[in-house]
């Protein structure tokens, strides 16, 4: 009895104390949100960019500034991908925990191998990023990685829960363990999808869906007529899927689709904004079941 | 059982943010045990998962390699992975990867600043009968004068025709124009300080500093703190660079009020952002006072000339603003902002002419009120006091030195939606200011010696707004209406109000991708340059630019 009750107790007390407690976390987009919310689901999170905008596009607006004043922790996909506005951005805060190489700065392409390494750093080729392939948010087991790292990096910002945040971490790969093997059946025979832009390549390099090409010629240049008759005349006749994010212009992927009897289909690159480790989970299933579609 | 539940209360209630969990040790042993079985469990489950991972790889692999051997199936750029699973500790990734526990990626080289320019140039023609449209919409009348004759603020230039007290600013002329070429670097110098440097150069190859300062990055509260050469933080529009404007050339307040750089100054700026749940900056900074226009001063030979005593020590300019940033939703900002100028020392020198007939000198008389020309300019090489025309007429230069202080007062204004359409469709800018400067000055020296010690206050203000709207993906256009003199007088010992310039300008621009931009600009002009008592002088005109924006190097920051 007595026991119970300094439990229940304990437990109000903690429930009373949790607003002061838990970590202010922010994150770029709704996939590091998602993934923030599987980790740590009591932490005050904000989300600064909803999945229908381009996060490489963005501007440093004074919300977001506000946002990141007060942070503990600041969640990235990293790799340049908001480089055109989050440096201004936290630099303006005036908050050094969430500055880069802090402790509060997390960049989720630093946790995992990244694809398009190197290459020539040549802006005939478009916006090009030697350093890699930013897009990292689209692969699930990349995500179970970076999910133990978020889990290791808020296990030292706030010790008193260390034990939740690697349980919580362990428990979102241990889920996305279980669903892969149920993505490879589906994606076994798909015959490959042509993105917009190199943004959904981890989702198609892990589960081995052959990229049949990009609608963009190089990375940040829409296609032209001539692009796009090209791309149609090297497709024909074989089977695949059109796919790109709303904030891309649907007109070429539409154009291309009606020319190669294609489904196109309108995906966000990340999970609606208050999507947790399920709402990610399910993300991945919208994606995979349009790339198996074709 | 009573005492142990207060005792337990008591203890909760003390020690609640510290440790809500007061548990006792076979709790905590309990716990532990439960975490350690967990624990193992995942390891295991994670060590099923990398190993079906592996697997999958492989598969993949074999899939590709299947998939390479059919040309068509080819992607575009085949992804390549530099580091696979399995060799992640082995391999050294590519780009600059800080070995710390707190690792970025990025592309810059590890201690190298981050290097860009930007290239602006245009192609200009405007329908004044001399082509110098460019140059005076910076130089509409005003109650009080524009530009001071800070000679020690010279540009090098001064053949190119714009000549105008020592400043050769990069003006346009009639047909091809290179503005300049901005160099920047910026890096972080140590934990404390970052630090920048904007040097331009203009198409006649003359240097000039922008801005170079450091400012810090873990003051405590909110705090920053910058120091050196920089734009200073009051208004809106004066912080920016040019390229960073909707517009090829500068708004009608700014430019005439503070100057073709704006406040451009040497000194100290403290801005604080409290954590408020409302985005609040508040900022003061100390200057120098090196201006061209707002707390202008005039150099040593005109002091002593006019009697107007040494340019002060310094800092003689001190700014505050605040700025209010409202939630308005995650895809609009709304700020909010007012700023305060205050320069301890101005600056100025008044010339006008008097038309003098030798057989009616007596005539002079009628010219008894002080004109305040503003084709001053124009008289700054007129260094004797008495032209002969050689017809009978002689021109008197009569100048007038003023000294005081001015206050300088600002709002404004700035709304942006970002649209969910491709590439900037559907963006919509709002941006307004409106500038208010008054300048107390004494008359110093004049012609007329009753007028000296008599107190002149000038007042002039300036209102722009302007809006942009991305009407198709990458292509953006812009209206701007401006206007200089709502209120242009001069109070005190003499009182007068003068007319007020204005423009409207109308501009598309091309973004062809982040990194280079075009922009074709129509405005029409009307512009006062002088009045007396014979009546308004002004010039109206058509001025069209066509413009190139070309940034090379490292991603440019999109500041609010």
């Amino acid at each position: 009895m007595k026991r119970r009750l300094t439990r229940m107790l304990a437990g109000a007390m903690a429930l009373l104390a949790a607003p002061v407690l838990a970590l202010d976390v922010v994150a770029t987009s709704p996939s590091m949100g998602a993934l923030v919310r599987a980790v740590a689901p009591d932490a005050q999170l904000t989300v600064l960019a909803g999945p229908d905008r381009d996060l490489h596009s963005l501007q440093a607006k004074p919300s977001m500034i506000r946002a990141l004043r007060g942070a503990d922790l600041l969640v990235a996909v990293g790799a340049e991908l908001e480089m055109g506005w989050l440096p201004a951005a936290s630099a303006s805060a005036a908050n050094a925990r969430i500055l880069p190489g802090r402790e509060g700065y997390f960049e989720a392409a630093a946790q995992v191998p990244l694809l398009d390494v190197g290459g020539p750093a040549d802006r005939a080729m478009g916006d090009v990023h030697p350093a890699g392939n930013p897009h990292v948010d689209l692969d699930p087991v990349r995500m179970a990685q970076v999910a133990e790292a978020l889990g290791a990096r808020m296990a030292r910002l706030d010790a008193a829960n260390a034990a939740r945040y690697r349980a919580n971490a362990e428990r979102f790969g241990a889920a996305v363990g279980q669903r892969l093997p149920q993505w490879q059946a589906e994606l076994a025979n798909a015959p490959g999808a042509v993105l917009y832009h190199r943004d959904a390549v981890y989702l198609l390099d892990r589960f081995g869906v052959p990229l049949l090409g990009t609608l963009e010629p190089v990375p940040g240049v829409p296609p032209s007529g001539r692009d796009l008759r090209a791309l149609a005349g090297k497709l024909g006749g074989r089977e695949g899927v059109i796919i790109h994010a709303p904030y891309q212009s649907p007109k070429g992927p539409r154009k291309l689709g009606q020319a190669l009897g294609w489904p196109v289909e309108t995906l966000p690159l990340s999970p609606p904004e208050d999507a947790d480790g399920d709402g990610y989970l399910r993300h991945i299933d919208r994606w995979v079941s349009a790339l198996g579609k074709a | 059982m009573n005492q142990s539940l207060t005792r337990g209360a008591l203890l909760g209630a003390l020690l609640t943010p510290a440790t809500a969990v007061t548990a006792d040790d076979a709790d905590i042993d309990a716990l532990r045990a439960e975490l350690a079985a967990m624990r193992s469990q995942y390891e295991s489950r994670i060590q099923a998962l990398e190993s079906r991972l592996h697997d999958t790889e492989q598969a993949a692999e074999a899939a590709r390699r299947a998939a390479n051997a059919d040309a068509l199936s080819l992607p575009m750029t085949a992804p390549r992975v530099l580091r696979s699973q399995g060799q992640a500790s082995a391999q050294v990734p590519a780009g600059s990867r800080s070995a710390g526990l707190f690792d970025a990626v990025t592309a810059g080289a590890a201690f190298n600043p981050q290097i860009s320019v930007i290239l602006d140039g245009n192609y200009y023609q405007d329908d004044t009968k001399d082509g110098n449209g460019a140059a005076l919409v910076g130089e509409a009348f005003q109650a009080g004068g524009g530009h001071g004759h800070d000679h020690g603020h010279d540009h090098g230039g001064g053949d190119d025709g714009h000549d105008h007290g020592g400043h050769a600013h990069a003006v346009a002329e009639n047909g091809f124009n290179f503005r300049e070429a901005e160099i920047s670097f910026s890096a972080t110098v140590d934990p404390y300080f970052d630090a920048a440097t904007y040097i331009s150069i203009d198409g006649d190859g003359n240097v000039e500093l922008e801005e170079a300062y450091f400012q810090t990055r873990s003051l405590p509260y909110g705090l920053r703190v910058k120091g050196g050469k920089f734009l200073s933080g009051f208004g809106y529009a004066n912080s920016q660079h040019p390229h960073q404007w909707d517009f090829v050339d500068q708004n009608l307040p700014y430019l005439n009020l503070l100057g073709f750089h704006g406040l451009q100054d040497t000194g100290v700026q403290v801005t604080w952002l409290p954590e408020l749940p409302i985005y609040t900056l508040l900022g003061a900074e100390a200057l120098q006072g090196n201006q061209e226009v707002f707390g202008a001063t005039l150099d040593a030979t005109e002091q002593a000339e006019l009697n107007l005593g040494d340019t002060d020590s310094g800092p003689r300019l001190f700014t505050a603003f605040a700025k209010i940033a409202p939630e308005i939703g995650r895809n609009h900002a709304l700020q909010l902002g007012i700023s305060y100028a205050h320069a301890t020392q101005q600056q100025a020198v008044q010339e006008h002419t008097h038309a003098v007939h030798e057989h009616d000198h007596e005539h002079e008389a009628e010219h008894g009120a002080e004109h305040a020309h503003a084709d001053e300019h124009a008289h700054a090489e007129h260094h004797d006091d008495v032209h002969d025309h050689g017809d009978g007429i002689t021109e008197e230069l009569h100048r007038a030195g003023l000294a005081g202080d001015a206050d300088l007062w600002g709002i404004d204004l700035v709304y942006k939606y970002d649209a969910p359409g491709a590439d900037g469709r559907g963006d919509i800018t709002v941006q307004t200011e409106y500038l208010r400067s008054s300048k107390d000055l004494t008359v110093r020296s004049s012609a007329h010696p009753e007028r000296i010690g008599s107190n002149r206050t000038f007042t002039t203000d300036g209102l722009y707004a302007q809006a942009t709207y991305g009407f198709l993906p990458k292509w953006k256009a812009g209206l701007r209406y401006d206007v200089l003199g709502l209120t242009n007088k001069v109070s005190g010992g003499r009182s007068d109000s003068f007319g007020s310039s204005e423009r409207w300008t109308a501009d598309v621009t091309w973004s062809l991708s982040e990194f280079s931009q075009l922009r074709a600009q129509y405005a029409y002009n009307d512009i006062l340059i002088g009045e007396d008592d014979h009546g308004e002088a002004r010039e109206r005109f058509s001025a069209f630019y066509l413009q190139f924006l070309m940034s090379l190097g490292s991603h440019g920051a999109h500041e609010f």
